[in-house]
């Protein structure tokens, strides 16, 4: 999968630093799964983070602090050794999903307009978090709208064009707030994307403000 | 470790200022300070044999700078001292996994802190949250592109960085403060926070570059 679009190096050192919301982490980690450039970019803030920490200065800890550990080693020996769960596909109704999306909430497409669904997904580390999976029909377009704060949106299969270009499987696309685009959706597939947003959405038309109940975001 | 709720901790801010005058620094801190292969050995003879000695003295070298990164985060210090416990437990438990050719033993550390404070965040949300799946953190360390030569640039370019861009980059990593709290803090407005930010992060940039 070659990507064209990318995160920002911002939005990056964010999720490196962790300081990037649940939800848009979730969506920026399914573009870091199939962008090697961006993979290498977030080793190097992750490499910045190890730096800042050895420089860190110290701060005294409880006296017993390490014989505490220490203590605690003997249980950890006990137990059972670390294993990764087994990782299972991550799926909607047949349809393949990032890996990101492990152990999030996955619920049923909902028909939301002509040629359009969704599904919510609830995320386990963020209860409001707006996450959302979309399926857009070809050559048909997105409700124009803004957003408050950023939206990060993840081309999961098909792809779509704006007036920032043409968005395929793997992209990441990241949009401020005060940027309006109206994407439509190429001939060919549908296009499923994964969105998050930083605050909610603001739709400028009357189809997009009778959807923001349904949205509910 | 609810102990974040502490009005008299979260009043606190611990900032730059204030974490450089909460530290207590004993002399003895100070001199040791490990070269990366010396770290390397430590976590090497902690994955292999175990070896609780080489565990305690990475225990006393990162476990009080790992005190300060939680206190960053307005958290008591009886609370950071407990996530510091948490994180070295990891450190023990996961060992195996650290590979010397990917990171730098500090990158690995850090990159566990990082995610200890991620999901405690998440129970502080939501009490009844089950403990951590370790691997549906974000871990990117374990499938990442990282090399202990690249720690070594990233620690270069950090140094080749002007004080005020260095503070704004350790703002980034060790507060919760969103650009405008910054602001506040610096006594500077948030358009030249922003400046400054996008300033460091194309320097560093072409700093790295320039290595590769």
């Amino acid at each position: 999968m070659t990507t064209t679009h990318h995160a920002t190096d911002e939005t990056l050192m964010r999720y490196a630093a962790g300081t990037l919301a649940p939800a848009p982490a979730i969506v920026v980690r399914a573009h870091l799964a199939s962008c090697p450039a961006c993979r290498a970019r977030v080793g190097e803030y992750e490499a910045l983070g190890g730096a800042l920490l050895e420089e860190t200065e110290a701060t005294q800890m409880s006296a017993t602090a390490l014989s505490d550990v220490l203590a605690m080693l003997d249980d950890e020996d006990a137990a059972a050794p670390f294993t990764p769960p087994p990782r299972a596909p991550v799926e909607i109704e047949g349809i393949r999903l990032p890996d990101a999306l492990r152990g999030c909430d996955i619920g049923r497409w909902r028909w939301i307009g002509p040629g359009m669904k969704m599904s919510r997904v609830g995320v386990p580390q963020d209860p409001h978090a707006n996450l959302i999976l979309l399926k857009v029909g070809p050559g048909r377009a997105l409700p124009d709208h803004g957003h408050v704060g950023t939206e990060f949106t993840y081309i999961v299969s098909g792809s779509y064009t704006d007036r920032f270009g043409t968005f395929g499987p793997g992209d990441l696309a990241e949009m401020d707030e005060d940027v309006d685009h109206q994407p439509v959706v190429d001939n060919g597939d549908d296009c499923i994307c994964l969105a998050a947003m930083e605050g909610k959405m603001r739709f400028n038309n009357l189809i997009g403000r009778m959807l923001q109940p349904i949205f509910g975001i | 470790m609810n102990e974040a709720s502490n009005p008299v901790e979260s009043n606190h801010k611990p900032g730059l200022q204030t974490g450089r005058r909460l530290a207590v620094v004993s002399s003895r801190d100070k001199q040791q300070t490990p070269s990366p292969d010396a770290l390397v050995e430590m976590m090497r003879q902690v994955a292999q044999d175990r070896d609780r000695q080489a565990f305690a003295l990475l225990f006393r070298y990162f476990g009080p700078k790992l005190k300060t990164f939680f206190l960053r985060w307005t958290l008591s210090s009886v609370a950071a001292d407990d996530l510091v416990q948490e994180t070295m437990l990891t450190v023990w438990r996961k060992a195996s996994y650290f590979d010397a050719e990917r990171a730098g033993v500090a990158t690995w550390i850090f990159t566990v802190a990082r995610n200890i404070r991620i999901d405690h965040l998440r129970r502080q949300k939501d009490p009844s949250a089950l403990p951590p799946d370790a691997e549906t953190a974000m871990d990117t360390v374990e499938d990442g592109m990282l090399d202990a030569e690249r720690d070594a640039a990233v620690r270069n370019a950090l140094t080749a960085l002007s004080p005020e861009q260095q503070t704004i980059i350790r703002l980034a990593y060790f507060s919760e403060r969103s650009q405008t709290e910054i602001a506040d803090e610096l006594g500077i407005p948030l358009g030249t926070v922003k400046s400054r930010t996008r300033l460091a992060m194309n320097r560093l940039r072409g700093l790295l570059e320039d290595k590769s």
